[in-house]
């Protein structure tokens, strides 16, 4: 039996070494796929993921049921990688979670897309999962944030995610749990946890999706280190962003 | 393909001008629920809510089946929504519609996964028997809503309901007809309901409640399940404009105080109905417990 | 609210990244490769008061407060260590001496790396626990120290290197990068001392190593041998467990298959029977088999092979050499084996553990002594199981066991049940409500116990409520006793009369009702019963006779008038088989409409009874018996008491009392009668609780006391079962449903007479009852009068037990009732709380011609099922009873500190066990209480020939004790630290 997360209280250190408001290591690159209109590559720690973007294009004739003929449709597809999970598992399409999830990030862009500027067509995001190793829809989203920007789709503001759980259930007086920013996959499994999107300025909260129960006391905390991660987070795609621009301007990519 | 009916662009902005001035359609204040009523059926584990319009029946049944290899030490319970052309013109049979995956996945996350209902006390011998029991949830009509009128249909309908008695001796079963011995009541964890919060007005409008016509003009959503202790189960807020943190915070105390009053109301009407059940008082005389 | 509360922390220093990798095989044989950042770090603190540096770097968490540090910065000093030191203990120091890290005043300023907690949860999930606690005790000064999330002290696998090298080069590596620290931290400081850093490990290579690299280190032994109080201290280091020379066994045998043990048991290779676990050591069992007149022991786990008390088991007798003698030894499995991990996913476990087999060890050396109750005794291993009596089991999950406190509840893991009865081993059981359970009585299933696996696996069924609660201890016994207490299921509405609580009996005699019944609704009939009682089975008359000789007539509630044969209620009644009385509750077999109204003799109303009438002369000598269905109305329903006030009351003069009068004179001559023909007079333990009347809290406790009266009903009850049972016989010479009482075999004396001859000089004569009567009355001490008592209640418990059968299943003379002394016997007397009498009375209805006999009354087969049924209710109703008082004594008892006598009842080689009159209560005494010990054994010296224990007591030297001995006894309750749940202690004076 490893340490789990009740070893948090004694030094205030979680399970790989790092502080409460500590992200994990952050990598992104954008422009990996030529063949796609926006591409990118997203590292949050060990989840890893490729996000590509095809469109805006004229909409397939006679497909979704939902369309809408004043502005650009968002289509999102994720795929799990055979093996990015601890055991090769192939997972169904109709999976419902996972069509929760597709449904979370399509709709988490409806508001920032301008796509009242693409009538009639359809905006395709495929999100590639390559690794899982924790706040997983909080990882989709950042790259498809940067894959949107690659696309050059406009966008009122980036979409920023992360997680945010609490350690309410093993401290000593629940008032004094503390909030942990960033879960790997092991502090998911144990504790529980809300993914917060941000866009559109300080507090403004465009998703937040919460699956295990929590006291509402601990709420506000989470929500508060969740936000200040997304906006650290906004501060990294930012400088990702801009570094690819100065490149592309510099000629350095097509 | 049918699709439901956008509503003009005139009920749009009159609703909206209407919601400017504090007044909503139908005359509720913003925080107050249309009447709520809940019935059962003669047979246990039925049970009916209706919000309005909105009418939804939930029915709670359960079979004794081998228990799966991975999850030994529990029973099943699977929750199963079907949207049919009953309700609305805009569902379709056999066709798993976004709104169907999204009803399905807060029902699960509201009371599977907040643990609810007590899984392990349906094992019958780990790894072998379980009983799996089983929730069909029927919307019968739409008027907006449908995701706390389920929830509320779904949690009293597993209240509701028996299952058979068992008995194991040794590494024998035997499962008792309801005839044979009482039925016993399933064990519930706690009691989570949902409460949707529909914003407008960039989210200085919060409406509870919304009806269809309501849904179909507000910029965003936060559904939010809870039971009366404040633990919260699930928060989904999807899509829809950004909104202010701060009142995300408050739709939780705005929750709370609604949650409050649906568990009271179904334990009102689990009472009522089982003094429906005890015809002439001779229930007492069934208990075989008594004071020296 | 406005705005969100927010924490401004600052943003920590950079960390490096490093990622470790393993592997992890699953039990089911998948193997998972498992890879996990690492984030390495500067800034966790050495927590040393004397480090400056530290203090200043140190982090905070959201709610900006830091961790005080915990390390003195003068720790205490030693011969060896003048300028005082840390210690650094590897994992075997804790997992061996974690006593002695606990012990008060010694091991302070301890420094426990991450590296050895996370190996001691790994070995031990309760030892884990005990560290943990520790970190947390302020006086101790333990430090937890995050080596491995340290950039300087993280030690990365090398290739080849097993994780236990890696791991003890991490420790080498902390001690030596905390000894630089802390250097440089005192010099910064300049004038102070500074404190070495100490190694403790019992790995030679590793110290050699250490010492290699300039690291102090030192073995446990070595190190406390330095310490002031060394000779205490060494004392709590347990004897390097003889390091696993035979490898222990990683499976249970394979059980036989049924038709290899069928054919065994026919050709008498093999034997069938029903194994028992000692309450006293878990690690033996017995089994009664035919073919031997004693019980073959069977002994140890593996030999017990998974076999759970109550099990029908096949077993084969072991080679004479192997044979071994009972156990004189108390072994508990919860102090045994409390080390241990529930949690068996990862690897896989021997069946026995060092612990037990020491424990055996001990008691196979004490065989050579001498002794009868020390002779080797045919010893046995069971090679299969007919049949599993496993049922529901009612316990407390294992504090130790539990993984965190995880309140979210969403994992799943394994934890300990510790059962109530301590003959069921402890049950694994997976669950993710653990935290929840904790505390509370636990309802749990088994379901499988496989040849891999130490202990049974079961399941969660549901939670009874909060441990030391009436409500949960109530619903507990039931369970544990197999009493049906759920409500009469619906259908058995059907079956009540329409007209409820206002049915009459019909006025007009034509009503079918009427037929066959007689009308004795003149006879001056009275009901005697105990206070408060309800449900009146039995209401008595007797009237003096032109002819000088006494009509005595017994009415006994007409149950089978309401309760037809095959309905719904009849199956119910016939499943539950009896009412169970607890202290404060009773537990009916008919419901309440017809046991406490309907059928109740109840004073002033008209009742259906069935009636014995005798004609009876001077000498109370039967004249002629009849027996009939009536009616009757009774005048009165006394209490005990009040009927012996009344019959003592010289002016009462009223035909009523005068009956009494008469019958209390023929009972005494019945009596009289029944004792010269060798009944026994035997005691049980009983007392009763007295309890607050509105809170029915119990307040007191006082031994039952017996009138007059009581024996008056008694005699009079005795009779008519007598009667009624010959009738039936004589009528249903196949089926009649009768009561026996088998005679001992002698063997069950053998014990019990040895241990009078040996410490009193006594003889016991076991050949006939009246022998054993007549001997049990010579067995008396003038000076103690208690003494006859107590020789009464252990023969008690040498006799066999009272059963139910069918009249065709037995040749006569085994119909006796040896208790008795009664050729025959039956149970007519209280249909509304027994299933037997219900039947009698069908038998005896059919018997007298008033109705046919029902067709399940004639086939014997059903009759037996019947009668295997019963008699399993009504032991398992005494046992629940006698379970209740115990409960309510204790509560009693709760809070109090008391005095009282008490009498030693049987010895052990490391403790006894006292009765306790006042109380009726039985506890075991251990020597390691009396000794103050916080070791894990205390022997004294044990002559089991002379039944005698001589120990050292804590301050009050060297004591003996011995059998029958009459000791003062200190009764308190204690609440058990691991579990949380009270229980009376005893303790001598």
């Amino acid at each position: 039996m490893p340490l789990d997360t009740s070893t948090y209280i004694l030094a205030h250190l979680r399970l790989d070494g790092r502080r409460w408001n500590e992200l994990r290591r952050l990598q992104a690159q954008m422009s990996t796929q030529a063949a796609a209109d926006g591409s990118s590559y997203f590292e949050m720690g060990n989840t890893k993921i490729i996000c590509t973007v095809a469109g805006p294009q004229e909409q397939k004739s006679g497909g979704g049921g939902r369309s809408q003929q004043d502005k650009a449709k968002i289509e999102v597809e994720v795929n799990f990688a055979g093996f990015s999970g601890m055991d090769r598992k192939k997972r169904a399409r109709s999976d419902k979670r996972t069509s929760e999830m597709q449904h979370t990030i399509a709709s988490a862009f409806e508001s920032t897309l301008l796509t009242h500027l693409f009538p009639h067509s359809t905006i395709t995001l495929n999100l590639h999962i390559l690794s899982q190793d924790g706040s997983l829809l909080a990882a989709c989203l950042n790259a498809a944030t940067l894959a949107l920007v690659d696309a050059g789709i406009p966008m009122t503001d980036y979409i920023s995610a992360t997680t945010v759980a609490t350690t309410a259930s093993y401290a000593d007086k629940e008032e004094e749990a503390d909030p942990l920013l960033d879960l790997n996959g092991l502090e998911e499994q144990e504790l529980p946890f809300l993914t917060i999107a941000s866009s559109g300025g300080e507090d403004r909260v465009c998703s937040l999706v919460l699956e295990t129960k929590v006291h509402m006391a601990r709420l506000e905390p989470m929500i508060s280190v969740g936000l200040d991660g997304c906006s650290q987070i906004r501060g990294i795609l930012d400088g990702v962003i801009r570094a690819h621009g100065r490149k592309v301007l510099e000629g350095k990519v097509g | 393909m049918p699709r439901e009916a956008e509503p003009s662009n005139n009920a749009k902005a009159f609703l909206l001008q209407a919601l400017r001035e504090n007044v909503r359609l139908d005359g509720r204040a913003f925080d107050e629920f249309r009447q709520i009523d809940l019935s059962f059926g003669d047979e246990y584990g039925v049970a009916t809510a209706r919000l309005g319009k909105t009418k939804v029946m939930v029915r709670v049944s359960s079979e004794v089946v081998k228990a799966s290899a991975d999850r030994k030490f529990d029973g099943v319970f699977t929750i199963s929504t079907e949207l049919s052309p009953i309700a609305s013109p805009a569902f379709e049979v056999g066709r798993q519609d976004q709104a169907e995956v999204l009803l399905s996945r807060i029902l699960e996350k509201t009371i599977r996964r907040s643990g609810a209902l007590d899984t392990e006390s349906l094992c019958i011998i780990a790894g072998q028997k379980c009983f799996h029991v089983r929730a069909d949830v029927h919307v019968l009509d739409h008027d907006g809503s449908l995701v706390d009128a389920s929830c509320l249909a779904l949690v009293a309908a597993l209240m509701h309901y028996r299952r058979p008695d068992f008995e194991v001796r040794g590494e024998e079963v035997q499962i008792f007809d309801p005839r044979e011995r009482e039925p016993i009541k399933l064990s519930m964890q706690h009691q989570p309901f949902c409460v949707t919060f529909g914003y407008y007005e960039d989210g200085s409008v919060m409406l509870l409640d919304s009806t269809l016509l309501e849904e179909q003009c507000r910029e965003g959503e936060v559904m939010i399940s809870m039971n009366r202790f404040g633990e919260i189960c699930q928060i989904a807020k999807y899509s829809g404009e950004p909104v202010d943190a701060m009142s995300v915070l408050n739709c939780m105390n705005v929750a709370l105080e609604k949650v409050k009053v649906f568990d009271k109301l179904v334990k009102a009407k689990l009472e009522e109905d089982e003094k429906r059940r005890d015809v002439g008082g001779l229930m007492a005389e069934l208990s075989a417990e008594n004071a020296r | 609210m406005t705005s969100l509360k927010r924490s401004h922390a600052t943003i920590t220093p950079t960390t490096t990244l490093s990622s470790k990798t393993y592997l992890r095989t699953l039990k089911s044989g998948k193997v998972q490769k498992i890879v996990r950042e690492l984030y390495l770090r500067q800034d966790i603190p050495c927590s040393s008061q004397l480090c400056t540096v530290c203090l200043e770097q140190q982090a905070s968490g959201y709610h900006q407060k830091a961790a005080p540090f915990v390390l003195s910065a003068t720790p205490a000093a030693t011969k060896q260590f003048p300028q005082g030191h840390y210690l650094i203990p590897d994992t075997n120091a804790f997992l061996n001496g974690m006593d002695l890290f606990e012990a008060e005043g010694a091991f302070t300023d301890v420094i426990v790396l991450q590296t050895v907690l996370e190996e001691v949860k790994n070995r031990s999930l309760p030892l884990y626990h005990r560290l943990i606690a520790l970190t947390k005790n302020d006086g101790k000064r333990f430090y937890v120290f995050f080596n491995d999330f340290r950039l300087e002290t993280y030690v990365q696998r090398e290739a080849g290197e097993t994780i236990n090298d890696r791991n003890d080069r991490a420790i080498r590596k902390a001690t030596a990068w905390y000894n630089e620290h802390l250097q440089q931290a005192a010099s910064a400081r300049k004038s102070v001392r500074c404190p070495a850093v100490v190694m403790i490990s019992d790995d030679r290579d590793n110290i050699r190593k250490g010492k290699a690299e300039n690291v102090t280190a030192f073995p446990l032994r070595d190190y406390v041998s330095q310490l002031p109080e060394a000779d205490k201290l060494l004392d709590m280091i347990p004897e390097r467990s003889s390091t696993r020379d035979g490898k222990a066994e990683l499976f249970y045998p394979e059980y036989m298959s049924m038709s290899a043990m069928l054919t065994g048991v026919k050709a008498g290779t093999l034997h069938q029977g029903i194994f028992n676990v000692s309450t006293y050591n878990y690690l033996e069992g017995s089994v009664h088999v035919p073919a031997f007149d004693r019980q073959l022991i069977i002994q140890g786990r593996e030999n017990s092979n998974r076999a759970v008390s109550g099990d029908v088991v096949v077993v084969e007798v072991l080679p004479k050499d192997q044979w071994k003698a009972p156990s004189s030894k108390v072994i508990e499995e919860d102090e045994v084996n409390k080390n241990e991990n529930a949690d068996n996913e990862d690897e896989s476990e021997g069946i026995v553990t060092e612990q037990e087999r020491r424990a055996l060890q001990e008691e196979v050396k004490k065989t050579h002594a001498s002794g009868l109750e020390n002779q080797p005794r045919p010893t046995a291993r069971v090679v299969g199981v007919i049949k599993r009596n496993w049922r529901q089991y009612v316990g407390h999950i294992d504090r130790d066991s539990v993984r965190g406190g995880s309140k979210n509840g969403q994992a799943q893991q394994t934890v300990f049940l510790i059962p109530m009865d301590k003959r069921v081993p402890k049950i694994r059981v997976r669950t993710r409500q653990a935290a929840d359970l904790l505390g509370k009585r636990v309802l749990v299933a088994v379901d499988s116990w496989g040849r891999d696996s130490r202990y049974p696996v079961g399941h969660f069924v549901r939670s009874l409520g909060e441990l030391e609660t009436k409500g949960a201890e109530t619903e507990a016994l039931l369970l544990e006793w197999d009493v049906q207490y759920r409500p009469f299921p619906k259908t058995v509405l059907d079956c009540l009369p329409a007209e409820g609580h206002d049915w009459k009996v019909p006025a007009s005699k034509e009503d079918p009702g009427w037929r066959g019944r007689r009308d004795l609704r003149d006879l001056i009939i009275c009901s005697i019963d105990p206070p408060g009682c309800v449900d009146i089975d039995d209401a008595l008359h007797a009237k003096k006779l032109p002819n000088g000789n006494f009509e005595v007539g017994v009415h006994i509630a007409d149950v089978s008038n309401f309760v037809r044969p095959n309905n719904a209620m009849d199956k119910e009644a016939s499943l539950r088989g009896t009412t169970v009385y607890l202290v404060d509750k009773r537990i009916d077999m008919l419901p309440m409409l017809l046991g406490t109204d309907l059928c109740s003799l109840k004073p002033y109303v008209e009742r259906f009874a069935f009636s014995v009438i005798w004609e009876l002369d001077q000498d109370a000598n039967i004249v002629s018996a009849d027996y009939t269905k009536s009616v009757i109305r009774s005048r009165e329903a006394f209490s005990y008491q009040a009927a012996q006030l009344r019959i003592d009351d010289d002016s009462q003069q009223d035909e009523l009392t005068q009956g009494m009068r008469r019958l209390m004179m023929l009972s005494k001559k019945l009596r009289g009668k029944r004792m010269a023909a060798g009944a026994l007079n035997l005691a049980s333990p009983e007392v009763r609780v007295e309890a607050e009347s509105e809170t029915s809290d119990p307040i007191d406790v006082k031994t039952k006391e017996l009138l007059d009266t009581n024996q008056l009903v008694e005699e009079f009850m005795l009779l008519a079962n007598i009667s009624v049972a010959s009738k039936i016989n004589d009528a249903f010479p196949q089926t009649a449903l009768l009561r026996r009482h088998a005679a001992p075999p002698k063997t069950n004396f053998e014990e019990l007479s040895n241990q009078l001859k040996v410490k009193k000089g006594m003889e016991l004569r076991t050949d006939s009852s009246k022998a054993l009567a007549d001997s049990l009355d010579t067995c008396a001490e003038p000076a103690n009068p208690f003494f006859n008592t107590l020789v009464r209640i252990l023969a008690t418990r040498c006799m066999m037990s009272a059963e139910y059968f069918c009249a065709g299943t037995l040749s006569y003379p085994e119909f006796r009732h040896y208790g008795l002394a009664s050729e025959i016997y039956t149970h007519f007397t209280s249909p509304i709380r027994r299933y037997a009498d219900l039947e009698v009375h069908r038998q005896l209805a059919a018997a007298i011609d008033y109705e046919p006999l029902d067709a399940s009354l004639q086939s014997r087969s059903k009759l037996e099922g019947v009668c295997r049924n019963i008699n399993f209710r009504h032991r398992n109703a005494q046992q629940a009873g006698r379970a209740s008082v115990e409960f309510y004594v204790g509560q009693a008892l709760k809070g109090r500190v008391l005095e009282e006598d008490g009498f030693v009842m049987r010895i052990f080689s490391n403790g006894f066990v006292v009765f306790v009159p006042r109380f009726g209560i039985e506890g075991l005494i251990r020597l390691k209480d009396l000794a103050g010990s916080e070791r894990d054994e205390v022997d004294g010296v044990f002559d089991q020939a002379e039944y005698k224990l001589e120990f050292d007591a804590v301050g009050k030297g060297k004591r003996t004790v011995e059998l029958f001995q009459k000791v003062r006894v200190k009764i308190e309750d204690e609440l058990e630290g691991s579990t949380g749940k009270r229980k009376i202690k005893l303790g001598l004076v």
